[in-house]
């Protein structure tokens, strides 16, 4: 083999030279068969190293590059498009991660952590020797999108994809767009109220020509991929396909709804949610009232379902404790002679939102905290709920405040049916919001191609927040489709069809529905959607006959990788 | 001036050449737009790129910023102005605004530098690290910092003795002192403000003992120390390069604090602070260190189970306001606070004080503007339609992106950039100006 290789260990500034010996893991493959140069820097992701890997392709001639820095989920693309500034092909690349791999995982052993980034860099030259020039697939890009779910967010990113000369098909299953915030009145930070605003985007929207709205709608099924995605929709009681290049999701949250007997919850008289809370200073005149008696004396009780110490909620909702006290003040200017009893867990009311916390506490509201392993409780007394507290700013002290209400600050959960996420195959966090690839490199992306997530089913968010969010999701999913082509990897799955028995084993075993049957000539074969197929492998290994290979990961190269590492 | 300027002309100009400008500036790119990149400092990547890791997901700055702004350099579509201002920033018709770029002379060739730093070892002038944050010195003629984009030599003419002794060392002949103040008439049809923000000067309270005490620091200097590029080796503290082992955090230094005209949230000191914080126990395993807060405000996603974190790995959390700092023989300091959840006042000893300041409007953003462009109370650039339309600004074809409009993480930076650049695209399709660069 006359492979011209070029390897680069990089020290990552210390993140990976402070634990493994970066100059000895050099010399270990100097003088290896193939390897033509052998070099460390400091950033191997930096302009003028980049620059420098250029150079040095040029002129040594290399055909085969490897950098062994950090995880390729960060630079696999970097290093790639370098190598294709060198004009060589980009698949000639490959990535060793000697960060996360070794420098972190055994910052301990800093000999042991050595030998292995020796092992990983040897065996990425194992699999360079093979790597073959490969051609990305192109596929033709719809000029359309379908933004699902037309709260804020959803009608924000169809608005700016409109603009944008892109046919957009918004897909909403209630009766009527606007989401959440239609049925708002008074928001923080703005004059305007909920219905309004979402008065003011719904005209705009219905006054676009490449703009179509179904409404009591939801996708049944989906299928083809990035560039092509056929949609199966369900209006009223029709169904039919749409085909989109690129596919908008925008399904927003739930308010938490508290189980029984969370802090009262329909086991305490007088106990209701924010949201409950938030029509009924909307829809009431001169007098706040209750079943029918006048509320005075109003409790908040912060973080119902969000930063739980016990349950699966341990996130902070974010929007919830500017939403309260701006529901406060509302209550306090609106109505006569209310006092309202904050029980926080620490006012949470960033930036800007600050002065309105500076204006409750201006107005005389009394704010509480309890200590984070103490929550507060609350129980009936004289058929009125009652707080208890231990409270941090009276030093400890224990407090209960009786009153005619009791308000729970629910904060926002995911939506409870997932269809849209299990269609789309969407990961989630650990919050069980949808997860993105990269939260500040590809934070509206997910990890299936072509499908971008905005607003608050990535994780709550104000409506500020959403509407930036959809702006920007609208961004990457009008780059997407608009030059009307578009490349894939080229790295999956390939089947030999002479070898293939046709028992469809790799069928079931496929998460990405990319493998079908066909009839060739006089038998039936496995065949592989080449846009579809993420190149995971799963198929594989349930292959009896070995008629599946991965391109680039073929079976010598990873057996080529596995003895070096051993 | 009587020298005769430059015509250019652009689709988009971007002023900020930080992530958010940056974010902005690719996303118009890639959509076939040619940007201007203006960027007042000589490297672009703004604060990010000097920072040590970022919160929540502790990724190293350096890594995600550096490949971005070598992206960003090298895209056909933009051009990068470094060590530029925009002003007069006009709008003449509907779709056209008129601008000048004042690019002040670097006085090296940025082209013919290799940024082999022999110029930096013979220059005899030693001044403060602004990239530093004061903590080092640099030379007169220096590279301003190691993953710096440009990357080549920058002479600092204020500091500069005229010795003659750069031009002698360069190899490539790169230097040059007849270099002069260049001005461009700009043509442009849309502009992207991402002026970001200023940090809050802590002189300003003088009881924390800043600038007096030698270790008491600023956030921004601790960032610096433990950053991939970081001056020195390890963390220590300036009076004596002890290496410290118990470490103060001060928070809401300069923000939520109407005495020093900053009533607002910096909606970032907090998780910095927590980051940092475990940082430093993964750095000087044997170092206590305590947070000292109003409110932990860390509401973002996957925050709150970060400071549970920090918590965790045994990060101590007290909630009291300091009120005063007093500095010790050793130079260890005294920080008198009412520890809220004790209901007392206490005091406590550090070798090391680090305050946590605050975030402040960049004012320049209104003054590049000959008509009147809108600030809000605090001196942020003016959101008109904040709910429906975060980037629009009081001039049409204006758009702001990034903390030049508020506090913001980096998350919601590039979130707002995202937004800014989408609102950009719209209008200039709209506008009917398109001309299309067919690859």
């Amino acid at each position: 083999m006359g492979k011209r290789i070029g390897v680069y260990i990089c020290h990552c500034g210390g993140n990976i030279s402070d634990y493994v010996d970066v100059e000895k893991v050099r010399l270990s493959v100097v003088g290896e068969e193939n390897i033509v140069l052998a070099k460390t820097t400091m950033f191997a992701c930096s302009d003028t190293n980049q620059k420098d890997m250029v150079d040095d392709i040029k002129e040594n001639d290399l055909d085969g590059v490897i950098v062994a820095s950090c995880s390729p989920k960060l630079h696999l693309v970097t290093f790639r498009n370098v190598t294709e500034r060198g004009n060589l092909n980009k698949y000639t690349y490959v990535h060793s991660n000697i960060r996360e791999q070794s420098s972190w995982a055994h910052s301990d052993n800093k000999e042991g952590a050595t030998e292995k980034a020796i092992h990983l860099v040897k065996s990425a030259i194992a699999k360079a020797r093979y790597t073959q020039p490969l051609e990305p697939t192109k596929v033709r890009a719809e000029k359309s999108v379908a933004v699902i779910g037309a709260g804020i967010a959803g009608l924000k990113a169809a608005l700016s994809l409109s603009d944008k000369d892109t046919h957009v098909y918004i897909i909403e299953k209630e009766s009527s767009v606007g989401g959440w915030t239609a049925q708002w009145k008074n928001l923080f930070m703005t004059d305007e109220t909920g219905e309004s605003l979402i008065k003011r985007l719904r005209d705009e929207l219905y006054r676009r020509k490449n703009v179509t709205v179904f409404t009591n709608a939801e996708v049944v099924s989906n299928s083809g991929s990035i560039g092509n995605i056929i949609l199966r929709i369900r209006e009223k009681r029709e169904e039919f396909d749409i085909v989109v290049g690129s596919v908008l999701v925008a399904t927003g949250f739930e308010p938490y709804s508290p189980t029984f007997g969370e802090f009262g919850f329909d086991n305490v008289p007088n106990v209701i949610t924010l949201p409950e809370f938030k029509k009924m200073i909307d829809h009431e005149k001169d007098k706040l009232t209750y079943n029918g008696n006048i509320v005075q004396n109003i409790s908040y009780v912060y973080c119902v379902g969000s930063r739980q110490p016990e349950g699966d909620n341990t996130y902070c909702s974010r929007y919830c404790c500017t939403a309260t006290i701006h529901a406060a003040i509302e209550a306090r200017n609106k109505f006569k002679g209310i006092q309202n009893f904050h029980f926080t867990r620490g006012v949470r009311s960033y930036g800007k939102q600050e002065l309105l916390y500076a204006e409750s506490l201006q107005g005389g509201d009394i704010y509480l905290q309890s200590y984070e392993n103490d929550l507060p409780t609350v129980f009936a007394r004289n058929n009125k709920p009652v707080v208890r507290i231990n409270d941090i700013l009276t030093g400890g002290k224990e407090l209960e405040v009786e009153s005619d209400l009791v308000v729970l600050v629910t904060g926002m959960t995911p939506r409870n049916d997932n269809l849209v996420g299990t269609m789309f195959k969407l990961p989630k966090g650990r919050d069980r919001f949808f997860n993105e690839i990269h939260m500040k490199l590809r934070p509206v992306e997910s990890v299936i191609d072509g499908v971008t997530i905005a607003g608050s089913c990535q994780g709550p968010k104000t409506i500020v927040e959403s509407v930036n969010s959809a702006l920007a999701a609208a961004t990457k999913a009008y780059a997407n489709i608009s030059k009307g082509v578009l490349e894939t990897d080229p790295q999956i799955a390939a089947i030999d069809t002479n070898m293939c028995t046709g028992c469809t084993d790799c069928i079931s075993e496929c998460p990405f529905d990319a493998i079908y049957m066909k009839k060739e000539e006089s038998k039936q074969v496995a065949v592989i959607n080449k846009t579809l197929c993420k190149g995971c492998g799963m198929c594989t290994p349930v292959c009896m006959p070995d008629a599946i290979d991965l391109i680039a990961f073929s079976n010598h190269e990873i057996m080529g990788m596995i003895d070096a590492l051993v | 001036m009587n020298r005769k300027n430059k015509n250019i002309a652009y689709d988009a100009l971007v002023v900020g050449g930080g992530i958010a400008g940056g974010e902005a500036a690719l996303n118009l790119a890639n959509t076939g737009f040619k940007v201007l990149l203006v960027e007042k400092d000589d490297s672009i990547g703004g604060k990010m790129i000097l920072l040590s890791k970022v919160f929540p997901t502790l990724d190293c700055a350096a890594c995600i910023t550096t490949p971005k702004v070598s992206e960003i350099s090298r895209h056909p579509n933009i051009t990068i102005f470094t060590g530029s201002r925009a002003s007069n920033i006009k709008k003449i018709s509907d779709n056209k605004f008129t601008a000048i770029i004042h690019k002040k002379p670097r006085y090296v060739h940025v082209e013919d530098c290799t940024a082999c730093q022999k110029c930096e070892e013979v220059c005899p002038v030693s001044v403060k690290d602004q990239y530093q944050y004061n903590l080092v010195g640099r030379k007169a003629a220096y590279i301003p910092f190691s993953i710096c984009n440009p990357k080549a030599a920058v002479i600092d003419i204020e500091n500069c003795t005229l010795c003659g002794a750069c031009e002698r060392v360069c190899p490539t002949n790169c230097i040059d002192f007849t270099m002069e103040d260049e001005e461009y008439n700009l043509q442009t049809k849309a502009v992207v403000l991402a002026t970001g923000f200023n940090l809050f000067d802590p002189l300003k309270i003088p009881r924390y003992g800043y600038g007096t005490y030698k270790n008491v620091l600023t956030s921004m200097q601790m960032e610096r120390q433990i950053a991939p590029t970081r001056p020195f080796h390890t963390i220590l503290r300036p009076s004596d390069g002890k290496v410290p082992d118990k470490i103060a955090y001060v928070l809401c230094t300069g923000s939520r604090d109407v005495s020093v005209g900053n009533p607002i949230c910096s909606q970032i000191c907090c998780m910095y602070s927590i980051k940092q914080a475990q940082l430093l126990m993964g750095a000087l395993p044997m170092a206590d260190v305590t947070i000292y807060y109003l409110n932990i405000r860390s509401f973002g996603k996957g925050f709150e189970e970060f400071y549970e974190q920090a918590k965790g790995m045994g990060v101590s959390f007290v909630k009291g306001k300091i009120g005063k700092i007093t500095e010790k023989e050793n130079g260890n300091l005294m920080l008198r606070y009412e520890d809220i959840n004790a209901g007392k006042l206490k005091e406590s000893e550090h070798d090391m004080v680090v305050l946590s300041v605050g975030t402040l409007p960049n004012t320049e953003a209104g003054g590049m503007f000959t008509d009147k462009l809108e600030l809000d109370k605090f001196n942020f650039v003016e959101q008109t339609d904040l709910m429906a339309s975060p980037a629009q600004t009081s001039i049409e074809g204006v758009f702001v992106a990034g903390t030049a409009s508020a506090p913001m993480d980096i998350p919601d930076t590039i979130l707002s950039a995202g937004a800014a650049s989408s609102e950009t695209i719209s209008y200039l399709i709209k506008k009917g100006q398109v001309v299309w660069e067919k690859e």
